[in-house]
């Protein structure tokens, strides 16, 4: 372990984490925002499921570099801007939420939402107060996978510059060391354990209502 | 009062669920929709709140089109009860119950006080009003589905197939108990439902629907047994509805009512008369009845363990059916009678009870023999 290295870089390595905390969740919050009316949709409509689920899963085939070189051609940002990588993440977020959206919505007891709808619930207050609150399990549970995914995939926008975690791989490839490549995957794994504990605790605080589980 | 005027429901494939339907719920009484799987029962009921939207006819409630009224406010006037409850797993059964009048505004501590009321009114005690739904038994369950219905207190109700997803004790309990609670809040009811027995139960008057949704019958309970309109009805209404029938015929004053001696708990052997047949009704401190017993098995003393249950015990005020059941069930041959009070009354020998049978049906039959009279 290069001590000397870790001590003298301290501050930029900070600064890398908070970059890379940020670029992993505004873009996974806005892919969950964007996912719950089109999976709505495709819950909604069963014609339309397959197109929808099907489509939007497309995306996350598109390799993540070729999402951030080419997006500036399209949208017209610098190819420097970390908007370019909020974009591609929430792309890929939206490609992985949009199905669990859908499905946590088919989960519910369709007798529950029935009766919402028998009762004089609107379309949208069925959708806030009744689906939505019961599907938390569902949609949070894939929610994680998303998180720990973009994590990963974050640190793929050091090959463009965008400064995070990743940097330190190309640091350390570029300056032949080992020190800043393993405090970078130590760092990217301590990020996901706590985004991942913060999901399931925001789960379970949601969802009071649940059976408790049996000691796991 | 709701009011179907040759309602049809197509749908876009041709098939036929309804077919010219015409009927009237009214105020206060408990319509049951009863037929085989596909009979367009349940289409129909989901009709009244529109769930499902009628292809032809109208329906209206005390008067007004349904179709002029705003789905959701429509539904809004309209309790609904249906299969497994349906409640909300999220929230608790206080809130569940809350639910409706929160959603439409009232203050949170006003609809949770009424909550708890309701749930009074439905049999749950305080202690399940925080509970969530899967805390509780299907039954318990369904009581909170009845509560939630009436928490904004709607003149209307719908039932889809209330009470058919708990076991056969418990559903008789809680049908028993929803005919006491309808007495109290006299709400105009429609009920579908597939079992036949229910429908007898519960319905001041039943429909019975044919493949197709079409009308086959709609009369009470008691004519639709004597009168069954033809054969399907009679078919569906089952091979047991002469003796089902007998449940909602009295016995009238000349039922003879036998003064057999009875036997109190802990009387000396002795003591005892000889009985019919050596049978004797044994009876408990406050002598209400408990059972036959057979002299032959007492010994010093009579005991409760020489009882014999097996006989039904029908109150005084019971319809013939149940003096009948209490007759074929004993071991004696005759049935024991209880008072208003629960005291031992005396007991009916089967000859007797199907005398009374007999003097009921040629009650009946006289208004028909009267009007052959005239067109002769």
């Amino acid at each position: 372990m290069n001590t000397v290295w870790l001590s003298s870089n301290l501050s930029w390595i900070a600064e890398l984490t908070f970059a890379h905390l940020w670029l992993t969740v505004v873009p996974t919050a806005l892919g969950l925002v964007l996912a719950l009316p089109l999976g709505w949709w495709a819950h909604q409509v069963p014609r339309l499921y397959g197109f929808i689920v099907g489509s939007s899963g497309l995306f996350y085939t598109v390799p993540s570099l070729a999402f951030f070189v080419l997006l500036p051609g399209i949208i017209g940002t610098r190819i420097l801007d970390p908007l370019n990588v909020v974009i591609a993440l929430t792309v890929y977020t939206i490609a992985l939420m949009v199905r669990v959206v859908a499905d946590g919505l088919a989960s519910i007891p369709p007798e529950t939402v029935q009766a919402a709808e028998a009762m004089g619930y609107r379309a949208f207050q069925r959708f806030v107060l009744v689906q939505l609150p019961v599907a938390v399990p569902v949609i949070l549970g894939g929610l994680r996978v998303a998180v720990v995914s973009n994590i990963s995939i974050v640190t793929m926008a050091a090959i463009i510059g965008v400064q995070q975690l990743g940097s330190l791989f190309t640091q350390g490839y570029s300056l032949g060391l080992m020190t800043p490549i393993v405090t970078g995957i130590v760092l990217c794994l301590a990020i996901a354990v706590v985004l991942d504990l913060l999901i399931l605790w925001a789960s379970r605080a949601l969802t009071p209502w649940r059976p408790k589980e049996v000691a796991a | 009062m709701i009011v179907f005027d040759h309602v049809s429901k197509t749908y876009p494939d041709g098939t036929m669920a309804v077919e010219d339907l015409s009927f009237t719920a009214p105020n206060g009484k408990i319509t049951v929709l009863v037929g085989p799987s596909g009979c367009g029962k349940t289409t129909s009921m989901r009709m009244i709140n529109r769930l499902i939207d009628p292809t032809s006819g109208t329906i209206t409630l005390d008067g007004q089109p349904t179709a002029g009224i705003d789905k959701v406010e429509l539904r809004r006037k309209i309790g609904y009860v249906i299969q497994n409850a349906g409640l909300f797993p999220h929230r608790t059964v206080v809130d569940n119950v809350a639910a409706l009048p929160r959603l439409l505004g009232e203050r949170k501590q006003d609809a949770r006080d009424r909550a708890r009321q309701l749930l009074n009114l439905v049999g749950l005690d305080e202690s399940f009003a925080r509970k969530y739904p899967w805390q509780l038994s299907g039954g318990q369950q369904q009581r909170v589905g009845v509560a939630r219905a009436l928490a904004t207190d709607p003149p209307f109700l719908l039932m889809d197939e209330p009470f058919s997803a708990v076991d056969p004790i418990v559903r008789a309990q809680l049908q028993d108990e929803f005919l006491k609670l309808q007495e109290t809040i006299g709400k105009t009811i429609v009920m579908v439902t597939h079992d036949i027995d229910e429908a007898l139960i519960l319905g001041d008057q039943i429909a019975v629907l044919r493949q197709g949704g079409r009308l086959a019958q709609i009369a009470s309970p008691e004519e639709l047994l004597r009168a069954p309109a033809d054969r399907f009805v009679a078919d569906f209404v089952g091979t047991s509805r002469g003796y089902r029938s007998l449940g909602f015929i009295h016995a009238d004053e000349q039922l003879t009512v036998r003064h057999t001696p009875a036997a109190p708990l802990g009387s000396s052997a002795a003591a005892l008369p000889p009985g019919s047949d050596g049978w004797l009704v044994a009876v408990d401190e406050q002598a209400r009845p408990l059972g036959w017993i057979h002299r032959e098995r007492i010994g010093e003393v009579v005991t409760a363990e020489a009882v014999d249950h097996a006989g039904s015990i029908a109150a005084e005020d019971a319809p013939l059916r149940d003096l009948l059941d209490a007759a074929l069930s004993s071991p004696s041959g005759d049935g024991i009678v209880a008072g208003a009070d629960g005291g031992y009354l005396g007991t009916v020998g089967t000859s007797d009870i199907v005398a009374a049978i007999q003097r009921s049906k040629r009650g009946r039959a006289r208004p028909a023999d009267e009007e052959a009279g005239d067109r002769a």
